[in-house]
């Protein structure tokens, strides 16, 4: 009941808000991360979604509409699998729980576009890319035995989704977003630790 | 400004805090999970056409590269497993002397990597830890001597060799027609040496006399 009170109020701000990305502004975007693994990432490594990963952008606007800056963040995904039998020689067979880790660290130049940049807006969507580094930490072992690949690789981002500001003249709010990650590995066998995330969080101005 | 400097602290903090939740895969195990088990066959071979076999009464310990033989409860567990599932299997027991089809070998092995690492980190703030001035001493400095310390790590395996004493003779040769290898925590418990055995029998379903 309360909060049918406070909604038209809600809205009412939200109605009149403008989103104040002014040229040569920095702002920063904090984002806890839900990564979901696709294609032969989720078909031969990892099938399990990550909940523990952030991510956090430091954008310079270079206009109303168009920032640019760099990217970082984290992913952790695991997944352990249930007792199998692996062929692991020609005449080799092994049973083994097997346990697949993986950590993705994006470094990324990111690029940020806004549509309804500098006008008022309720929500202001935007448009993103990234493209950089993947640095990756996969390790893999059957039952305790195995170990752990470190390397860096092309990774390339691509994204979409909101941003709300806090009030009228506010220049911090919340975001909201998905994005594909494109994270190469060609190692071992393995062709990429691609994935879909999901984002929400936090800008505000650091200057 | 200070809104700012809160977020990035959360921010430091999430990031910790995230780092911190990664899944290590092996605090993930139970025991039983860090255990694996290989076998080695010789898809050449019928093991059908084997029908009786003997075990030795002890096992070989395998030390970095020493040999000697034991038999401890852990190994007795072991040969009264093999006995166990080589009989569900069809294959008849019988003396060494009386001409096994087959002949299988018991082994524990165990492999010890040495390595050393400095003190020196260790000494360079003794002071600090310890205050000449407990002993008496204020003002003094320790005189450290060169030194460094050896860590050992020592993996241990329980392998099983089935021999082809059937054809050696026409062979002039001992065959290994099959290897059952178990590694992992807990593989020198009696209590485990059954399920581990069986293990290594349930993915060898060739091995079965006819």
């Amino acid at each position: 009941m309360k909060m049918l009170k406070i909604l038209p109020f809600l809205v009412c701000i939200l109605l009149v808000s403008q989103v104040h990305a002014q040229k040569g502004e920095v702002k920063m975007n904090l984002q806890y991360n839900y990564a979901l693994p696709i294609g032969s990432f989720k078909n031969d490594v990892i099938s399990n979604g990550s909940a523990r990963g952030v991510t956090g952008d430091i954008l310079y606007n270079l206009s109303d509409k168009f920032s640019l800056g760099l990217g970082l963040g984290f992913q952790d995904f695991y997944q352990k699998y249930p007792r199998a039998l692996y062929k692991t020689g020609d005449q080799e067979t092994t049973s083994a729980v097997l346990s697949n880790s993986v950590q993705v660290m994006p470094v990324l130049a990111k690029a940020e576009f806004y549509p309804l940049g500098g006008k008022k807006s309720l929500i202001q969507p935007y448009i993103n890319a990234g493209a950089g580094l993947g640095v990756v930490s996969f390790a893999q072992y059957l039952g305790e035995f195995g170990g752990t690949d470190n390397s860096a690789s092309l990774m390339l981002q691509g994204g979409a989704g909101i941003i709300v500001p806090f009030g009228s003249v506010s220049k911090s709010g919340f975001r909201l977003g998905a994005n594909y990650n494109m994270v190469s590995y060609k190692r071992n066998g393995f062709n990429n630790f691609n994935n879909i995330g999901f984002q929400a969080g936090l800008f505000f101005p650091l200057k | 400004m200070k809104n700012k400097q809160l977020m990035i602290a959360v921010f430091a903090f999430c990031t910790a805090v995230f780092f911190g939740c990664t899944k290590e895969p092996m605090n993930n195990l139970n025991p039983e999970e860090t255990r694996i088990y290989v076998t080695n066959s010789d898809s050449t071979v019928n093991f059908g056409a084997y029908k009786t076999y003997s075990i030795s009464d002890s096992v070989v310990v395998l030390n970095n590269g020493s040999a000697y033989k034991d038999l401890t409860t852990v190994d007795q567990a072991y040969i009264d497993a093999v006995n166990k599932y080589m009989q569900q299997r069809g294959y008849q027991l019988v003396n060494k002397n009386s001409n096994p089809d087959l002949g299988i070998n018991v082994n524990r092995i165990y492999n010890t990597a040495t390595g050393y690492f400095g003190y020196s980190d260790y000494w360079d703030y003794y002071g600090g830890y310890w205050d000449p001035y407990y002993w008496g001493y204020g003002g003094y400095d320790y005189y450290v001597p060169s030194s460094y310390g050896i860590y050992q790590i020592t993996q241990g395996a329980v392998s099983i060799d089935m021999l082809d004493l059937k054809d050696a003779g026409s062979k002039d040769k001992i065959d290994i027609i099959w290897n059952g290898l178990v590694r992992g925590e807990g593989i020198f418990d009696s209590s485990t040496a059954d399920a581990s055995v069986k293990a290594l029998f349930d993915q060898s379903t060739n091995l079965q006399s006819n």
